[in-house]
């Protein structure tokens, strides 16, 4: 909506952002070219979850963070086992650690899919929403959610549901497929392994606005794969650390406009987590075939347009594919579900790779195994600064825009981030309020 | 296709009545052909449902009525009022998923929603007996009408 408020003033306004996972509010403040302020309004809960955590068992971590998000469930669970773990000093390797990883495919195959065909699609082919994109590309659609349905195949396979896995505990599984349940997801990932490339070719040939910043890329670099539960957190600068070391390298700021805290690196401020951060620093561990297919689009080896995440995004679905049946092509039932894991007096952090980024969780138990505090630092937090800045130097580089398409670039630059409010809020509405003069 | 009807509950039965649709599902267990809950992954909905003839989909939703009212709609008869449905956190809700499947030819036969007006959906919280009275109505209702 765009309306008049006083004779050099505009504000453009829309009441509801819709294609993001949850709710919020955006600000936008203009002065001539000037952008004067930009607030992303997020009104977080998590902090309810980590009181709600004080007091409860250790074994219940899993469980209870994986409520926080409908969407990444999984990643609450990964971070959860891998940070109690740890402070048990329990590891956990072999065919268990490679199922986990397996659930982890299906979520990002899932979550992405449902993000590059659903969310993000409809900004590039300029339809309001997947409803009247689906009139015009109905086979479009189709695709996606037959590739979402392999990563939910995948989750209930492996977690017993789709959504809010009830499969996963600290230090394994309490059941694990067959052979024979394995036989039959492979023929399901295979199928979808097809659909994927053909989704990396699709999104490299969309039109793509100019947006090239510097950004600091954080994301695990583990020293053989892509990531997914281990390795250390690197970024694009000089950041080389064990996630322990988070609180001496990264803090939560508040801010007035927001419940929500911000997360920036110390002595550096914002930061850039995601599918471009993994891809970015680990594009060497993506199997040799999934970085033919990038390069056979062209994509680039450092992506710095947030815009083209969607290639990056379609890029990891096909490497979560090959990773899945790599898995299972190499599957033998481990000879017990979980091994145990018993309490201690401690303090651990864990970082796993959500489909939106760095998820971090720490966890302060006692010998009883009663959890005394708990922090949870979810990619959305981390990316809203990022967010805002690219959303001012959007607008700066693009005053030019009429209303309606600066509006419509200023939402697609916030699903860039594919931004997983739904962990914390309440309505998004998005306004840019234009002044001329002082 | 399947020639049963099926019950759908959409709901997080944590989230206060939010959860009156698994409450619904929860009292035709046993007693139904299928009855299933969907607890947030809308997007498989339309897979399923396009395997029945008969679909009946009960959600809580907020739509400025009072605690408890009872609003049924066939999307047959147009577009459902996305803003009364848009109380899930996910992108995807259910009046999309509906005209999601209109478009690709997955809407079954017959679909009813059934909307119940929530008061609170707070995390952690349970239903209020209005909510709950008016979810066990529409259980004697489906019941009655030959759900079970």
């Amino acid at each position: 909506m765009t309306e008049e408020t006083g004779p050099r003033t505009k504000v453009i306004q829309v009441d509801y952002l819709a294609r993001v996972e949850g709710e919020g509010a955006m600000y936008i403040r203009l002065n001539g070219d000037v952008v004067e302020d930009v607030q992303l309004k997020i009104f977080e809960p998590p902090r309810f979850f980590e009181a709600l955590l004080r007091g409860r068992s250790f074994t219940e971590a899993p469980d209870i963070t994986a409520r926080i998000c409908g969407i990444c469930p999984v990643a609450y669970q990964m971070s959860a086992v891998h940070a109690m773990e740890r402070a048990c000093g329990v590891r956990v390797g072999g065919t268990l650690r490679e199922l986990r990883r397996l659930l982890y495919c299906g979520e990002w195959i899932a979550s992405h899919s449902l993000h590059i065909y659903l969310l993000h699609a409809p900004d590039f082919l300029g339809y309001a929403g997947a409803v009247d994109m689906a009139r015009d590309h109905p086979a479009l659609v189709k695709q996606g959610l037959a590739l979402k349905k392999v990563g939910n195949a995948i989750m209930r396979a492996i977690g017993g549901r789709e959504v809010h896995a009830i499969n996963v505990r600290l230090g394994g599984f309490y059941r694990t497929p067959s052979r024979q349940d394995m036989t039959a997801l492979r023929t399901e990932i295979a199928a979808g392994l097809s659909l994927a490339r053909e989704t990396v070719r699709w999104a490299a040939k969309l039109d793509f606005p100019t947006l090239e910043l510097d950004y600091e890329f954080v994301a695990l670099r583990h020293p053989t794969e892509y990531p997914f539960c281990e390795g250390r957190v690197v970024s694009s600068t000089d950041l080389d650390i064990d996630v322990a070391e988070w609180d001496d390298n990264f803090e939560e700021q508040q801010v007035a406009h927001s419940t929500a805290l911000h997360a920036v690196r110390k002595g550096r401020g914002p930061y850039f987590v995601g599918p471009m951060a993994r891809y970015n620093l680990n594009r060497d561990k993506l199997f040799d075939s999934t970085r033919a297919l990038a390069e056979e689009v062209g994509l680039e080896a450092k992506v710095r347009n947030p815009f083209r995440s969607i290639i990056v995004r379609a890029l990891e679905v096909v490497w979560a594919c090959e990773e899945a049946l790599r898995i299972i092509d190499a599957y033998a039932p481990p000879p017990q579900p979980a091994i145990e894991v018993l309490p201690r007096a401690a303090t651990a952090w864990a970082a796993t790779e959500a489909p939106r980024g760095l998820l971090v969780h720490r966890y302060t138990i006692d010998a009883a195994g009663l959890i005394r505090d708990a922090n949870i630092v979810p990619p959305t937090s981390q990316n809203q600064k990022t967010i805002e800045d690219d959303l001012r130097a959007f607008i700066t580089q693009h005053t030019h825009l009429a209303d309606a398409e600066l509006q419509w670039r200023c939402e697609q630059t916030i699903r860039n981030y594919d931004p997983c409010i739904s962990c914390a809020t309440h309505f998004l509405d998005l306004q840019v309020e234009r002044t001329h003069g002082h | 296709m399947a020639t049963e009807r099926l019950v759908i509950g959409i709901g997080n039965q944590d989230r206060g009545d939010d959860g009156v649709g698994p409450f619904v599902v929860h009292g035709l267990v046993c007693r139904v052909v299928a009855a299933i809950t969907c607890r947030g992954d809308i997007t498989e909905l339309m897979t399923l449902w396009s395997e029945y003839a008969n679909v009946v989909v009960v959600d809580a939703m907020r739509a400025g009525g009072p605690a408890g009212q009872i609003r049924r709609v066939n999307p047959a008869d147009g577009p459902l009022p996305v803003a009364a449905y848009s109380g899930s956190t996910h992108a995807v809700g259910l009046a999309e998923a509906i005209e999601l499947s209109r478009y690709l030819g997955r809407l079954p036969d017959q679909l009813i929603v059934i909307g119940i007006e929530g008061r609170g959906f707070d995390v952690g919280g349970e239903l209020s007996p209005t909510v709950r009275a008016a979810g066990e109505r529409i259980i004697a209702e489906l019941l009655e009408s030959g759900h079970a």
